[in-house]
């Protein structure tokens, strides 16, 4: 491929193309939650769920996307930062009684919530970047199998372990009000800003060369676990973030609800926008879900005029489900098939490393 | 020591059916390269018609449940899996993921959120004495179905035509479409073995529990496709070792783990997976490194 000339023929565009990428994002993001939230208090609910979605779908972007690897763990990252918040910003007093056999550091400990936050992606984090040096080495399904058994390990611990959290089968409840949905769209932006500006630095760009040509990469001297490891335990720590945002938007936290339908529904969305790219993850969370509030609202009804819609109650999954099954039939690369939104969206300029698009 | 011997058998018969899941899984994953997330809502299927109609006698109940544990199976293969021949193995394992998600909730939808409960073959619920020792009278007739099922199975793979085309094309299916095996004809086979297998799997989880929910069958197949990766899902007698073992250690786990701890056996089952894997990516049964077809 001769790209060299057509960089020079129109420079700014190939400058502009990339940050374009980004605004467009931003300003589609911003846009959809603002319209939906126009229309009342149970849209807005919904809107901050589907920003905490954005989240944990873009963790996914970041390592699936640029690795090649599928993970079923991530949601044990984001119950990791879960965890964390709702440990940190419960009232002490309301701990004691509600969970009697923490360990006495954790009883006693205390953080606002935006630092319990950070404090939850830091371990999200850690936890990707202790595991990650046994999990890189893997590839395709034995990876699939052992990160989901990674995020059985965990959703076991915390649901047995109670010196870290509820006795069995119990939740923690009592996490303070704090997040609305424009404070969950402040944390969605930087995870998309993140997330861009991460895809641009050595780790993703050899990363991704090694997920196009294996082999070839190694024989250039990239070393693919160390890259992967890298990118892995990044993508935990936003992974970690998404996990605090959930128990702060969700306000009771457990452990039956960080597993594997999250991984599912999370995952469903990756590759119904397409995992190659950071649109496809944005474009796939907005589009699911957009149709998930749809049907939820259709399954109460809808006015429309003087008919009144509505579906059975428990077809809202169902016709999820089918969504995903048709797409992953009809179109596996997803709805923006890897690429991302270039200005003015005429040229496609993959990112080096994207497979090229007229395959 | 009569302590010992009774955990054994039932880590025996707890093996035996997770082998029996992991070889419903690996059959398939042989052919067409598919680890089948959706078995567990095959034997959730057969477990429900086994409930639903265990009044009108075990004659008919069972051979019921064993038809529509088949026809589904077979109706997941036409409606969703081929036609998706030409994507990889994580491709297809998150579309039997997406199926399982669904039909959990198709479930749901009909049979509602609450268990259904019937006593299936309570007969087997007892212990029996064996000079001097007692055993379950279920993990004996375990042992014992999955003993007759997987002779039946090695005879007709060995024995008869078809079989022996299925084990072909198992090992190696481009070139056993090479040599005129029909494409279609063997996926379909593997499907409905597979059927067959969740079938029983179905039937001893329901004499155990003797109730039936709509994700009861989802614990056993991750169970069960963790053993069938670890033990080789390339290979036949891989899946049904690997699922042997990972069954036969979370029994006896489950039996000799200090009480405060049996809540984490799955956890230490996970932990040995990883280890296995890493040593052995491409399964215990494979020899030398493999080559892990994607």
């Amino acid at each position: 491929m001769s790209t060299s000339s057509a960089v020079d023929k129109s420079s700014l565009r190939w400058r502009l193309g990339p940050l374009w990428s980004l605004v467009s994002l931003l300003l589609i993001v911003t846009a959809a939650t603002f319209i939906t939230a126009s229309f009342g208090k149970s849209l807005q609910v919904q809107v901050q769920y589907a920003l905490v979605s954005l989240v944990i779908v873009v963790a996914l972007q970041i390592f699936i996307g640029t690795s090649g690897v599928l993970s079923f763990g991530h949601v044990a990252f984001v119950a990791m930062g879960a965890w964390t918040v709702g440990l940190l910003t419960i009232d002490p007093v309301l701990k004691e009684n509600l969970l009697p056999d923490l360990f006495p550091f954790l009883m006693h400990a205390q953080a606002p919530w935006i630092l319990a936050v950070f404090i939850g992606a830091v371990i999200g984090g850690l936890l990707a970047l202790i595991v990650a040096p046994v999990l890189m080495r893997l590839n395709g399904l034995q990876a699939g199998i052992a990160t989901f058994a990674l995020l059985g390990v965990v959703n076991l611990v915390l649901t047995y372990w109670s010196s870290i959290g509820p006795r069995s089968g119990q939740s923690m409840v009592g996490i303070p009000e704090v997040l609305d949905y424009k404070l969950a769209l402040v944390f969605a932006l930087s995870a998309i800003i993140f997330a861009w500006l991460f895809q641009r630095t050595r780790p993703s760009r050899l990363l991704r060369a090694a997920r196009e040509d294996g082999i070839a990469a190694a024989a250039s001297g990239i070393n693919i676990v160390t890259q992967r490891v890298i990118v892995f335990a990044v993508s935990g720590a936003v992974a970690g973030v998404a996990g605090g945002l959930f128990a702060l938007t969700n306000r009771v936290v457990q452990s039956s609800q960080l597993y594997i339908d999250l991984t599912f529904l999370t995952l469903a969305m990756l590759v119904l926008g397409g995992t190659l790219s950071l649109s496809g993850a944005v474009v796939g969370t907005l589009v699911f879900s957009a149709i998930d509030v749809f049907l939820t609202n259709l399954q109460s009804g809808i006015d429309i005029g003087s008919v009144s819609l509505s579906i059975p109650q428990g077809t809202r999954p169902i016709i999820l489900g089918l969504i995903l099954v048709l797409m992953l039939i009809f179109r596996a690369t997803g709805l923006t098939g890897g690429r991302e939104f270039v200005w003015p969206f005429r040229t496609v300029r993959p990112l080096p490393g994207n497979p090229p698009t007229n395959e | 020591m009569n302590q010992l011997i009774q955990s054994l058998v039932d880590a025996i018969s707890a093996g035996a059916v997770l082998g029996l899941a992991a070889l419903a899984i690996g059959l398939v994953f042989g052919v067409i390269r598919l680890a089948n997330f959706a078995t567990g809502e095959i034997i959730t299927a057969a477990a429900y018609s086994l409930i639903l109609t265990w009044d009108l006698g075990w004659y008919i109940s069972i051979p019921i449940s064993i038809i529509v544990a088949v026809l589904i199976s077979l109706l997941m293969e036409l409606a969703v899996f081929s036609r998706m021949r030409n994507h990889g193995p994580a491709t297809l394992l998150i579309a039997s993921f997406g199926l399982s998600f669904l039909l959990q909730r198709v479930y749901e939808l009909i049979f509602g959120n609450n268990v259904r409960t019937a006593p299936i073959a309570s007969g087997l619920a007892q212990s029996v004495d064996i000079g001097g020792i007692r055993v379950q009278m279920l993990s004996v007739t375990t042992i014992v179905l999955a003993a007759v099922l997987l002779i039946a199975l090695q005879l007709f793979l060995t024995k008869t035509s078809l079989g022996l085309q299925l084990k072909a094309a198992a090992a190696d299916f481009k070139t056993a479409r090479l040599v005129g095996i029909p494409a279609g004809r063997v996926i379909g086979l593997s499907f409905a073995l597979s059927g067959i297998l969740a079938a029983a799997v179905a039937f001893v989880l329901t004499v155990q529990s003797g109730a039936v929910g709509p994700s009861f069958g989802v614990r056993i197949t991750i169970l069960a496709l963790v053993g069938a990766v670890i033990g080789g899902i390339d290979k036949i007698s891989g899946s049904l070792a690997g699922g042997f073992l990972v069954g036969f250690a979370t029994s006896m786990l489950a039996s000799w783990l200090p009480q405060e701890m049996t809540n984490f056996k799955d956890a230490f089952v996970f932990v040995l997976v990883i280890a296995v894997l890493l040593f052995k990516p491409s399964g215990l049964l494979i020899k030398g490194r493999g080559v892990v077809r994607t």
